[in-house]
């Protein structure tokens, strides 16, 4: 690995080096004034609510605005104890890593095709991100508009080249409907990974790349003894961000479906939106996202002991 | 002879597999462009038409004569340009401090803020809005900001990290020697080396205020203050599924980024790319 | 926690509040109503600025929202103190409200209302109940079956009045290229409305024992279920996702030969052919063991939600406005055909007949007003009124029972037996 990343490793070096020989002591106490800022605005936006919400948790509030009284663990042992919130969470789990091996594929795809060079690279790459850029409900106009039966493409399309005999209803049966949600995300998500997996690979110097083939080394060998290892840090936090967004998606999920047909694609978010706002149970909603939350910290905390990179690590 | 023809054949593939690429992402917005200028018979016909038979602008005139567009679109962007400008300035500083100064515990704080993305919006939703409300900020742009910097910027520290690490330090050792002290040499030497990737997280923050939608739909409550998504979801109506409205809508929403990105989209993905290379 | 994080805020994002406007201008009224659609809200503008104009003393200002967000942005404003001064309501909106302890009684003024202009008795009694009227009736929406009568001729099809004429029409009527009748499977109010209109037409119209015990799980409701099922076989297949809008398309574009809907006029004379002799309207068929056709209505109204009394007189100043012949009949037309009157005033009034989307749809009104006679909203008849309504309602558990039976092949027996299960989860507190 050493050897695939000699300019990253090299350049970690040289700047452990100069930071450990010319570190003022004032330095540190910079450091801290500089990230306070942006750590006391999350933790007004995050950590303040996120308190509340645990306050909430052990309270038996129905109705958003009413009160409320302690009731302890009720509202986590519901929970718990609840199938719904169980296959809520099955859902998420098949949410989170359908769209990440479609995402990465998709992604990994388009950053090797945008590598190349080719006339009108430069345009490409930019408009392929088109998708990124534009605001969710356009997105869900855009497909319900192409999927639907009235006068929608897609059927049309299916129909008249024989494909399928009648039009589909791609968000009429549970599992056409998570496929359709699952992939309008991935559609609207992969074309930000893309770029930025072509950023990492343009990392890479070209010249690892020449020595490897002078070497005779196939195509999939220097996708996977230079790509992959020098995408190593990239990685890491793409797949921790991506995930942490993604199992958190609630809007496109809800505009599209309301989590329906009879809760195929209710997942966690889902949820707990309804638990609050249309089964009036704030307080165990709050329960849910709280254990959702717990969830996704174990997770993140065991990703990045497990997963980091050694560069990282190095420089900790 | 051969390596002409591999390379003509090399090359096919390469156009091949982008205009593919091309299709998959841009084709839908050819769709709904076409189809916001198709009469309303047109829109709903069962046998689509590839290219509009009808020529209309109805749509259009409708969508302004009938809805606060035009102020859903200065709302957006005042929203945006404020969280850009905000998530620019925290992000920054704090990259500048974990990435450059190296100080103990500034790994663990960068892992810290990018955690803050373990807790659902959903689960903030009603705390968040009795904060905001407690401080008078229900139905003011100002929450939308605020919310969608803390959206923004965690990921934007990251985004900038290949920047920082790639300004030379000896840049600023002879900055320092020269005697200027070390905000000095971050504003004047470092931060303009980082420009592009800068120009890339304030794109960033941009794009994600502009499309949220779940927080702007629940803590604005007046049309005035509306963003366009949720303009548009008031449109979407639930009553009449009004096509060639909505399709004009979702164009007149797409249009102001085509423009933007248009403009800046190379400086985001060169911007990133940039601090790759360096 | 909660001041060291409003100082906090104050701080680090130096924000100067909003102070209120000074207290001596006119009396400012803001209400909510969710009819969002751009032609509603410019009339209903239309009509507030002949009313602000006449009373220099009063400023009254409409915030139009969406059904969709209402449920939880009603309640946390109220919470928060961001409440409107009035709110547009449905009556098993009204429940969540009052459980906020927002909603004012408004009796002596409905009562006045009534001796000026006649309310229909059947649009007070779901706002009436706890010792109290928490409503005023604003107008009254009901579904019918809509259909294009070439298109019946064309099949061979005769309007249906029972249900195995129905069933045999919608048979003959669904072709390759159109599904004889588009009926919605959502887990959405439109559903639970069609559902309701089943279940109506098979007898089975009460939710509740008079004792406040649920009695939806019967032999009626399942055969309800059952026909709907039936019927469902012939509904485009992305009914599931469906809501008012989808239905109308449906019917607009020929996809759909017929749909259950409170009105398609708006669509049909605007995205399909317009002609008014073409478009049919009929009464829902109902299943051999019922005399009558009946149909789902909703009455809609609107609550008082401040307790200022200044602010309570100019609301019913502007409500005596908004009833009058002459402008009541301008504010249902707002969508021309689908908002009835609930007065015996306003269902003369010239402004309601004379609209030009009216005149032109005068034969298909008639008929949707006479439909509506028969109009019954569940768990509001019968006299059997219980405000745990909302959270069945809410949660939209007929549809849901529904979508077991359709989208999970259940039989509709036991998914009967399991929505009454859900039901009496839904109120137990």
């Amino acid at each position: 690995m050493t050897n695939a990343t000699p300019t990253t490793t090299g350049r970690a070096r040289t700047g452990l080096l100069a930071g450990r020989f010319r570190r003022p002591a004032g330095d540190t106490l910079l450091g801290y004034l500089l990230v306070a800022p942006l750590i006391l605005w999350l933790a007004g936006t995050i950590l303040y609510p996120l308190l509340s919400a645990i306050r909430l948790s052990f309270l038996d509030v129905g109705i958003i605005g009413t009160g409320g009284q302690f009731v302890g663990l009720e509202n986590y042992s519901k929970v718990l104890g609840s199938d719904n919130f169980w296959e809520a969470f099955g859902r998420s789990l098949v949410w989170v890593v359908a769209n990440a091996v479609l995402q990465t594929l998709a992604a990994f795809i388009t950053a090797l095709i945008l590598k190349q060079r080719f006339r009108g690279q430069g345009l490409a790459r930019v408009w392929v991100i088109l998708s990124w850029i534009v605001p969710t409900v356009v997105v869900v106009i855009i497909w319900r508009w192409l999927l639907g039966t009235s006068g929608g493409i897609v059927n049309y399309l299916l129909v008249t080249l024989g494909i399928t005999p009648q039009p589909v209803g791609f968000f009429g049966t549970g599992p056409t409907a998570r496929t359709s949600v699952i992939f309008i995300n991935s559609w609207r998500w992969f074309p930000l990974m893309a770029v930025i997996l072509l950023a990492g690979m343009q990392s890479i110097p070209e010249e690892l790349y020449e020595a490897a083939s002078v070497d005779g080394a196939s195509a999939w060998q220097r996708f996977w003894h230079i790509t992959m290892p020098g995408l190593q840090a990239v990685l890491f936090v793409m797949g921790l961000v991506g995930m942490l967004w993604s199992i958190n998606v609630f809007d496109i999920i809800w505009l599209l479906t309301r989590g329906g047909p009879s809760a195929a694609t209710t997942t966690l978010p889902v949820f707990i939106y309804d638990t609050a706002f249309f089964k009036y149970r704030l307080s165990r909603s709050a329960a849910a996202s709280v254990v959702l939350g717990l969830v996704l910290l174990a997770f993140a905390v065991l990703y990045t002991r497990v997963m980091a990179p050694r560069a990282e690590e190095e420089q900790g | 002879m051969t390596t002409d023809l591999a390379g003509l054949r090399r090359s096919l593939g390469v156009y091949l597999s982008v205009a593919v690429l091309l299709i998959v992402v841009i084709a839908p917005f050819y769709w709904i462009f076409t189809g916001s200028i198709k009469a309303p018979q047109e829109i709903i016909a069962q046998v689509p038409t590839l290219i509009p038979q009808s020529l209309t602008l109805e749509h259009y005139d409708h969508l302004l004569a009938s809805s606060a567009f035009p102020r859903y679109l200065l709302n957006s962007t005042i929203i945006a340009a404020l969280t850009m400008v905000i998530t620019v300035v925290l992000a920054s500083l704090a990259a500048y401090g974990i990435y450059r100064l190296r100080f103990p515990g500034s790994q663990f704080l960068f892992k810290i803020i990018l955690v803050t993305y373990a807790f659902p919006s959903i689960l903030l939703l009603v705390p968040l809005y009795g904060m905001l409300s407690q401080v008078g900020l229900i139905d003011s742009l100002w929450a939308l900001v605020i919310v969608n910097v803390t959206f923004a910027a965690p990921f934007a520290v990251w985004m900038l990290q290949a920047f920082f690490r790639a300004v030379p330090y000896e840049l600023e050792e002879a900055a320092a020697l020269d005697g200027a002290g070390r905000l000095r040499v971050m504003l004047r030497i470092t931060l303009p080396l980082t420009a592009p990737g800068i120009a890339s997280i304030a794109i960033y923050a941009f794009i994600t205020s502009w499309t949220e939608y779940m927080l702007a739909s629940v803590l604005i409550i007046s049309d005035a203050n509306r963003t366009l998504p949720v303009g548009l979801a008031g449109i979407i109506g639930q009553y009449q599924v009004d096509w060639g409205l909505l399709l004009a809508g979702a164009t007149l929403t797409t249009l102001p980024v085509l423009i933007l990105f248009g403009l800046v989209g190379r400086n985001f993905v060169d911007g990133l790319t940039a601090g790759a290379i360096k | 926690m909660s001041k060291i994080a409003r100082l906090l805020l104050i701080a680090v994002f130096l924000i100067v509040a909003i102070g209120p406007v000074a207290a001596q201008g006119p009396v400012e009224i803001v209400f909510w109503h969710m009819e969002q659609p751009p032609h509603r809200v410019a009339r209903v503008q239309e009509l507030l600025d002949e009313f602000n104009a006449a009373h220099p003393d009063i400023v009254v200002r409409q915030e139009p929202q969406n059904w969709g967000e209402i449920y939880t942005k009603a309640p946390a404003a109220v919470a928060a103190g961001n409440a409107p001064d009035m709110l547009f309501a449905i009556p098993d909106f009204t429940p969540i409200i009052r459980a906020v302890g927002a909603v004012q009684p408004v009796d002596d003024f409905v009562a006045e209302m009534n001796e000026a202009h006649g309310f229909f008795p059947a649009a007070i009694e779901p706002y009436s109940y706890e010792d109290h009227v928490w409503a005023v009736p604003l107008w009254n929406m009901a579904h019918s079956l809509w259909y294009r009568k070439s298109v019946f001729a064309e099949a061979g099809v005769e309007p249906p009045t029972t249900w195995d004429e129905w069933l045999a029409a919608v048979q003959t009527l669904t072709t390759d290229t159109q599904y004889g009748i588009g009926l919605p499977a959502n887990r959405h109010l439109y559903t639970d409305q069609t559902t309701y209109d089943f279940m109506i037409n098979a007898g089975a119209s009460e939710i509740y024992n008079p004792d406040g015990t649920l009695r939806f799980n019967n032999e009626a409701t399942v055969a309800a279920f059952d026909f709907y099922k039936q019927l469902y076989q012939y509904s485009p297949p992305d009914s599931p996702n469906w809501t008012w809008g989808e239905a109308e398309a449906c019917f607009a574009s020929r996809t759909c030969a017929s749909i259950l809907q409170f009105t398609v006029i708006t669509t049909y004379d605007t995205q399909a052919e317009g002609d008014p002799e073409d478009l049919g309207v009929m009464a829902i068929p109902h299943s051999a063991d019922v005399e009558q056709s009946g149909t789902i209505a909703y009455v809609n109204g609107v609550m008082v939600l401040t307790d200022d009394p200044a602010k309570q007189e100019a609301i019913y100043t502007f409500l005596r406005f908004l009833l009058e012949p002459e402008n009541y009949g301008r504010f249902l037309n707002m969508e021309p055909g689908l908002f009835l009157p609930v007065t015996e005033s306003g269902s003369q009034a010239a402004s309601y007949w004379e609209d030009p989307m009216v005149v032109k749809y005068k034969s298909q009104i008639e008929v949707m007003l006479e439909n509506s006679r028969n109009g019954m909203l569940f768990g509001f008849t019968g006299g059997n009124i219980f405000p745990s309504i909302a959270q069945i309602s809410a949660q939209n558990l007929l549809a849901q029972t529904l979508q077991k039976v359709l989208i999970d092949n259940m039989d509709p027996a036991e998914a009967v037996a399991e929505g009454q299960a859900l039901m009496e989860e839904a109120i137990e507190d």
